[in-house]
């Protein structure tokens, strides 16, 4: 029990970064998913091909590839970005697709009687937008959004491969100071279990409130 | 500006290649091991006793909210210091993969399970078959044609999930990449070529499974 | 150090460094070529005015940069660091660390996110191309680790071993043939970091991890229980501090500094971090006839 006292600053400080690394790609990925769902809803032709063509790219290629292709990358083309910003920016960009899909498919799912009702009424666009469809569509995303949000956490312990010392690098370390293997992974699986955990119940509970429509 | 040189990539073509192809056998034993696993522990799950149902939902929600690097790395360092030292890294790997995968197919196939239509099982029962032989005859063939999309889509993302194998220095594919790549730094060529790589297989395969879909699949 | 405010003044002080830094190091071969850099253009006015020295270095590598239990940096390129800071400020504490990975090292220069880069860094002709190396202040070499309970005495051993021994190391421009320069028939598996490296000693995936010949003594000095270190060590590489190419006024001044550790005013300073990272008592250089210039009694 000491060692666990005695390293605990180290494995805490991990994971904050790896909390930080989590919510930072996950708003970068939202906001990149919104305008892509958009797009895909509603672009022009051009504006959609581009869409499909950037979350079918993401959809086949894995994240780890992203993270090295941004972090070895970027410098060569004179484009100076930390580990952690590399990651971050390659996860967001990934995240993006995946919110993209939820959105269009929350969206795509309310039925045609719903906006043919919103038009007849005579709302606008944006005013369909705000109060019938998103509203509506809030409840489908919600969960899907929620389950990238666990997938984010997840993926965070990626950037450990360049050398940022989020929880699972820390760990690392730690392992090999300690010897504890059995520990202290038990001790990572439990803090990356209690993050996931709860990132699902605080979704399952704003599910509940909005489950109604 | 950058200069782009081809030749590095080229010429450790057949490199990327064998550890394409690895990544592709990596992922077919991690689908069959994991759900081998899954399978029984669906069936545990929706009609076994009740320290089996809590075992299972233990195991499948324990390993679904931890990063799959967390189980690589406790299969190749972890389980050797602990006095496990039984596989190597090639093997950790798939046993890493498997189990993970695992805890996603538990849940794929008891959803399939119970969508067995009771009819079915009726129509079995009537025509004389005891418990094991509706399960052998009835279930697992149905519920395999039903959860035959899912599967499909584990495997692609198994496929995408091999490249962390190069983590524990498994020469598949991303490690090729490495390799290539600190040994030249060609790290545009390097990346471009192996992204394109991954992105050819995964619609190959995508392409395949649509086709079998049309075949086997049963859509509900 | 006061503030360099009339443009005169900082001429005729950064004439005196240059003079001083040519007469220096005209042996050492580091031929200065002219006053290239704009008069208060160089990056040593912009550290001096700005009160601390941002330095690029690593936290995962002992003994050279590591974070202690606390989180705090330290190690042989941090005292350097430090050294630094006290040429510049009287005052070791002024600098502010910035954390890179390996291969961020020349691009974090390129784009002046940092001073200097003291980060065990290795000097090749290819990196020379794109960044300005100061004098060696190490020579490093490559050892085994190995663990204590090992049959293998260390790499030369090894090698007779052919095709069944695997060695970990680091993922790095020579991984594969420093390797093979002495264990010739070794599978070499390649980590993403030196931590990793020696886990898979540790959990007996690799018969010897194959790291910097300072981390093999210095994981020994610390875990006399668990280690042992290989009896062969081979590929000599010069340490030196990079700085952005182009700036002769700054390197002049990193190099003088650092000169000045190895063998003149602050060689306690130098001398004493070399005995706590390395477990090495130097003995300072002799007085008379500069040692630069060849032994002579």
């Amino acid at each position: 029990m000491d060692v666990v006292i005695a390293n605990g600053p180290l494995i805490l400080r991990g994971l904050l970064v790896t909390v930080e690394v989590s919510v930072a790609v996950l708003l970068l990925g939202t906001l990149i998913g919104i305008m892509g769902g958009l797009a895909l809803l509603y672009g022009t032709w051009p504006l959609r091909m581009i869409a499909r063509l950037y979350v079918d790219a993401m959809r086949g290629i894995p994240q780890l590839v992203l993270i090295f292709a941004v972090f070895y990358g970027f410098p060569a083309l004179g484009l100076q970005v930390s580990a952690i910003l590399a990651g971050i920016l390659a996860l967001g960009v990934f995240c993006g697709a995946h919110v993209s899909e939820v959105i269009r498919g929350g969206v795509g799912s309310i039925t045609h009687g719903q906006t043919d009702a919103a038009k007849a009424i005579g709302l606008t666009f944006a005013q369909r937008l705000r109060h019938v469809i998103f509203p509506q569509a809030l409840g489908r995303i919600l969960p899907a959004w929620v389950n990238t949000a666990v997938e984010v956490v997840k993926a965070s312990s990626l950037v450990s491969l360049v050398s940022v010392v989020d929880l699972m690098m820390a760990i690392q370390q730690v392992v090999g100071r300690t010897r504890e293997a059995l520990l202290f992974y038990a001790v990572a699986a439990l803090l990356y279990f209690t993050v996931n955990f709860t990132i699902s119940s605080i979704g399952a509970r704003l599910e509940k409130r909005y489950a109604n429509t | 500006m950058y200069s782009f040189n081809w030749r590095p990539v080229f010429d450790n073509f057949d490199l990327l290649l064998k550890g394409l192809l690895l990544g592709i056998g990596i992922a077919v034993l991690a689908l069959a091991i994991g759900s081998l696993l899954g399978l029984i522990a669906a069936f545990g799950r929706s009609s076994g006793p009740r320290p089996v149902r809590l075992l299972v939902a233990g195991y499948v929600e324990g390993v679904r909210n931890i990063p799959l690097l967390l189980l690589i790395y406790f299969a190749y360092f972890g389980l050797p210091l602990i006095g496990f030292r039984v596989l190597d890294n090639l093997w950790s790997f798939v046993f890493a993969l498997a189990i993970y995968s695992g805890a996603y197919l538990t849940e794929v196939f008891r959803a399939g399970i119970e969508a067995v239509s009771k009819g079915h099982i009726e129509a079995g029962k009537a025509i004389g078959l005891n418990r094991w032989q509706r399960v052998r005859f009835v279930t697992i063939p149905l519920m395999f044609r039903i959860v035959f999309p899912s599967l499909g889509n584990t495997f692609v993302s198994l496929f995408k999930d091999t490249s962390l194998a190069s983590a524990i220095a498994v020469p598949e594919l991303t490690y090729g990449a490495i390799r290539i790549n600190v040994n030249t730094w060609r790290v545009i060529e390097v990346y471009l070529v192996v992204g394109i790589l991954y992105l050819a297989t995964c619609y190959a395969i995508a392409s395949g499974l649509r086709l079998l879909e049309r075949r086997f699949a049963m859509v509900r | 150090m006061s503030e360099q405010t009339s443009r005169r003044g900082f001429l005729r002080s950064s004439a005196l460094k240059l003079g001083a830094g040519v007469a220096v190091l005209g042996a050492a071969g580091c031929g200065i070529s002219g006053p290239g850099a704009a008069p208060g253009a160089s990056k040593l006015n912009e550290v001096l005015k700005r009160g601390t020295v941002i330095v690029g270095t690593g936290s995962t590598n002992p003994p050279w940069h590591f974070e202690d239990e606390q989180g705090n940096l330290q190690g042989f390129d941090i005292e350097l660091a430090r050294l630094l800071a006290k040429g510049l400020f009287d005052d070791p504490a002024k600098v502010q660390f910035v954390r890179q990975a390996s291969d961020a090292r020349i691009p974090n220069l390129q784009t002046n996110q940092v001073d200097v880069v003291l980060q065990f860094m290795t000097v090749t002709a290819q990196r020379a191309q794109l960044a300005d190396f100061s004098i060696p202040y190490y020579r490093e070499g490559v050892g085994t680790l190995l663990r204590l309970s090992s049959p293998h005495a260390g790499a030369l051993d090894l090698a007779k071993w052919g095709r069944k021994v695997k060695v970990s190391i680091l993922q790095n421009v020579y991984a594969e043939s420093i390797v093979h320069a002495a264990i010739p028939e070794a599978e070499v598996l390649q980590f993403d970091s030196v931590a990793n490296a020696i886990l898979a000693l540790d959990s007996g995936r690799v018969d010897a991890a194959a790291i910097d010949d300072s981390t093999v003594r210095w994981l020994v000095r610390q875990n006399p229980d668990k280690y042992k270190t290989g009896n062969y060590g081979w590929s000599p590489q010069t340490y030196a501090a990079a700085v952005r190419p182009g700036d002769p006024i700054w390197l002049n001044f990193v190099n003088t500094v650092l000169h000045e550790g190895m063998t003149g005013v602050d060689f306690d300073f130098y001398a004493a971090a070399f005995q706590k990272f390395f477990g090495v008592k130097l003995a300072p250089p002799p007085v008379g006839f500069p040692v630069e210039f060849g032994a002579r009694h």
